[in-house]
């Protein structure tokens, strides 16, 4: 936290929980983006993985499952892909859309505590 | 512990929680000047008090970190083992055996002929492996599922506390200071003058 010069605006309680949320949606946010990164990857992979099955020949693929690969007919393993990319899709959105949402609300909780401390407090990222 | 003693001065519309599972809340300071005469110690005591009490904060803090990191590797594990005694279930009716690639060790892999099966074999820890039929395997791996997800759920409640108390507890050095900064200013003020 910045130190300030000796600020006359006394902090409240509720200013403190104020800035605790802010906080912990910081800390949210970071792990979002994390979880976010790792999402992207996976969508790729599937995709990657689907058009390798397009472009492969054979009939029976060698799909993972757990730590193995079991032998599986493509047709098969065509469905379960397509559902693996249905889920990992809906996946992302849901993540996007709660990174969206909790900056929304550290922007209003930065108007508020900015409001009222100025240049006593420092919520940007270092 | 000092969240005893100053108790009173949460007494502000919502009171926080005094501790939550053997973590100490950190008690909340309406006004540095009473805080300090309150306690009888001078600023730098009491910033020496507070940095010790984030760093035992910290402290915790990382060991909550190592077991939600654990718990986070533990519960992909457990899908792992859910989808093979799906896949060994499903092929059940078929007649025909599940043919697996499997590795043998670091880059050798081998072939394995799973005939149709009703139980598999739960490694339990502790060098110990139980067979179970799939349908009790797949009960008990859902149930050690859902108390992984619980277990997570309570830890990262608690992270959340903790971060509270730490944050708190770093507001509380900076008014400190920032107090005794502007003590300072006046007193210099009143010698000029």
């Amino acid at each position: 936290m910045q130190q300030g010069e000796g600020t006359e605006a006394q902090v409240t309680w509720e200013d403190q929980q104020n800035i605790n949320k802010f906080g912990r949606f910081n800390n949210r946010s970071h792990e979002l983006d994390d979880e976010i990164k790792l999402a992207k990857e996976e969508n790729e992979s599937l995709e990657d993985a689907g058009n390798e099955l397009i472009l492969s020949d054979e009939d029976v693929v060698r799909f993972q499952i757990g730590e193995v690969f079991a032998h599986m007919p493509k047709d098969e393993v065509e469905d379960r892909l397509e559902s693996m990319k249905e889920e990992a899709a809906k996946k992302l959105e849901r993540l996007k859309e709660e990174k969206e949402s909790i900056l929304a609300q550290m922007d209003e909780l930065k108007k508020i505590l900015y409001g009222k401390f100025k240049d006593a407090i420092n919520l940007e990222e270092d | 512990m000092a969240a005893a003693a100053s108790s009173s001065s949460s007494s502000s519309s919502t009171s926080a929680a005094e501790e939550r599972r053997g973590i100490p809340a950190a008690a909340f300071v309406e006004d540095v000047e009473t805080y300090l005469r309150q306690s009888g110690l001078d600023v730098s005591a009491s910033l020496s008090l507070l940095q010790e009490r984030l760093q035992q904060y910290k402290i915790v803090e990382m060991k909550l970190l190592a077991q939600q990191r654990d718990l986070q590797a533990k519960i992909p594990d457990i899908h792992k083992c859910l989808d093979i005694v799906a896949a060994l279930q499903s092929k059940n009716g078929s007649g025909e055996p599940l043919l697996t690639d499997y590795e043998v060790s670091e880059g050798i892999y081998s072939r394995a002929r799973i005939e149709q099966t009703d139980s598999v074999c739960l490694w339990l820890g502790a060098n110990v492996m139980l067979e179970y039929s799939s349908q009790e395997a797949d009960a008990l791996l859902k149930k050690n599922l859902e108390n992984a997800k619980a277990s997570l759920q309570v830890l990262v409640a608690d992270l959340q506390f903790l971060r509270d108390q730490e944050t708190i507890t770093q507001v509380t050095i900076a008014r400190v200071y920032n107090w005794d900064v502007h003590q300072r200013r006046m007193k210099e003020a009143i010698k000029e003058s």
